[in-house]
């Protein structure tokens, strides 16, 4: 008999697969990583189920002795390896190349919101700004302070960017601002920038668009919840 | 390499917002088993080739699932016996009509009142329909093989002969599951390892789907999708398939496509709300419990092709 058969014929099998899930729930939700995949909505939601796994789990071992089981498909421990890669290895998107390849509708505002004073604006409130109220000389002249991720796509001018997600990663939908780059300026795909500086209107490609010129730019780290709702 | 990172995170977010809403749809129908002894309400369910899908659609109301957490519920409608249209009906529908997504359709789309009644008749009639064409086939080419021997040994004698339950034929497969007495309930500890075992299987098929999808969406720009124009036809096309690849949950589509909406037509954008709850990739493995691979084209072609008539029906009205 040899070990994989072994392994598959062990009663222990499902239960402990099925705790290896729940665990994965469970620490992604304690870790960041979460944050990078989900709109918070989610969250909860994710926990919650990687708790109930873990019981369930835990149930079964303590029953396991008193039923008979039939041997585990293969199947089960290719998504047990599954499990371990996704513990093992986190999710590092490269949000520049996922939204490079997706067009820039981006949805309302999750619920009714005011929008704040200039400064006060993100970066996703100042693109949903500027699209409800498409004059771009209403807002030359406002100071901005804005963070976001470089996006580079193919044939264009670096924008900075910021991603909206109503569920997960595969519905991010991307909100980019044009930036006047600084000469010595050398912003990288996916890098993390806080510019201050103020919104002027500018001719590009024979439209005029609303263009932020930096005062400062400074690198950043990501932050923390890099994904907006 | 960028890529590959970008759709290992894109399978992980898919994988890990579903999976909940899978363990909702098991423990939905290990709970349905354990309480109410099958005998009691599947032998009440309507039999009637017109009813059966109707009841089905609308048990969605009383199950909130979505598409991943409507599979084992559906599968163990089926298994217990109940009418291949009553279980199909729920699969199809349900999705759509339950009080989540309606809810949810409604908060992304308050001003366009012609999508909260069209997307749920939508969802009831594609459901009706595939419902009937599936019921012409015989069920030894519809469903799962797995699935069609556990439903067997469900079903009374005078209905399945013992030939058909393949009980006592000398060389068969021991793997047949073991029969019960209709009325008994299982015991806790069982009714656990069932549902283990039920979601384990399911979740596998869940990782294939997602990896799919995964791969599609980031090697197929969605630009290229969006930017197929405002034709009638062409736009319904071009949302169906990018439903098909983005495989997101049904309770939360209806904000995706609000995205989107102002760019596409109102035939397109129906067509996103009505495939994606019925066909995605993500659903491509979870179906192969249920059914036959036969089945599974039929259904995937005949969604498509109503989804695509209904969509340029609402250009014809709306354009």
């Amino acid at each position: 008999m040899t070990s994989l058969t072994r392994i598959r014929q062990t009663p222990y099998l499902p239960p402990l697969v099925l705790l290896l899930w729940g665990w994965l729930l469970v620490w992604s939700s304690l870790s960041p990583r979460l944050d990078l995949l989900l709109n918070a909505v989610f969250h909860p939601v994710v926990a919650i189920a990687g708790v109930v796994l873990m019981v369930f789990g835990a149930l079964q071992l303590r029953s396991v002795h008193r039923l008979k089981a039939p041997s585990a498909p293969l199947s089960w421990l290719v998504s047990a390896g599954v499990a371990l890669l996704i513990l093992l290895f986190p999710p590092s998107p490269s949000f520049s190349d996922l939204a490079a390849n997706r067009t820039d509708n981006l949805p309302e505002a999750p619920r009714l919101s005011f929008f704040l004073p200039p400064e006060q604006r993100t970066l996703t409130e100042w693109v949903r700004l500027l699209r409800s109220q498409p004059d771009p000389k209403l807002h030359a002249g406002d100071p901005v302070r804005i963070s976001g991720f470089v996006l580079q796509r193919v044939g264009e001018e670096p924008q900075l960017a910021r991603l909206t997600v109503r569920c997960c990663l595969a519905d991010a939908t991307p909100a980019g601002l044009a930036i006047e780059w600084p000469e010595n300026a050398d912003p990288k795909p996916d890098q993390w920038l806080a510019i201050n500086g103020t919104m002027t209107a500018k001719t590009r490609n024979g439209q005029l668009i609303n263009v932020v010129k930096p005062s400062t730019i400074t690198e950043i780290p990501r932050p923390e919840r890099p994904l907006e709702p | 390499m960028t890529r590959f990172a970008t759709s290992w995170a894109i399978f992980q977010g898919l994988l890990i917002e579903a999976l909940p809403f899978l363990l909702l749809g098991v423990s939905i129908a290990g709970f349905a088993r354990w309480f109410v002894p099958q005998s009691a309400w599947v032998k009440r369910l309507p039999r009637n080739p017109l009813l059966a899908p109707v009841v089905g659609a609308l048990l969605g109301f009383a199950l909130p699932a979505c598409e991943c957490g409507n599979v084992p519920v559906a599968r163990r409608l089926l298994a217990s016996g109940a009418p291949l249209g009553t279980g199909f009906g729920f699969l199809f529908a349900a999705p759509v009509l339950n009080p989540i997504v309606l809810a949810s359709t409604w908060a992304a789309f308050p001003d366009q009142t012609w999508l909260l009644w069209a997307r749920p008749i939508g969802a009831f009639l594609i459901a009706i329909a595939l419902s009937t064409l599936l019921g012409l086939l015989p069920e030894s080419r519809l469903l799962a093989s797995a699935l069609l021997e556990e439903r067997r040994l469900n079903q009374p004698l005078s209905s399945v002969g013992l030939l058909q339950r393949r009980s006592g034929l000398v060389g068969v497969s021991s793997k047949v599951p073991e029969p019960r007495a209709a009325n008994s309930s299982l015991r806790p500890a069982e009714l656990l390892q069932h549902g283990t075992r039920e979601f384990l299987s399911l979740l596998t098929l869940l990782v294939f789907g997602c990896a799919l999808a995964a791969a599609v969406q980031t090697w197929l720009p969605r630009s290229w999708l969006l930017a197929l124009g405002s034709s009638p036809t062409v736009s319904v096309l071009a949302l169906m398939v990018l439903a098909l690849v983005v495989s997101v949950c049904s309770s939360v589509d209806a904000f995706l496509a609000l995205g989107f909406a102002a760019q596409v037509t109102p035939g397109a954008l129906l067509a996103f709300l009505l495939l994606g709850p019925v066909v995605d990739l993500k659903l491509a493995g979870l179906f192969t419990v249920l059914l036959s691979t036969r089945a599974i084209a039929i259904t995937a072609l005949s969604a498509s092709l109503l989804v695509l008539l209904i969509g340029q029906w609402v250009n014809l009205v709306q354009l």
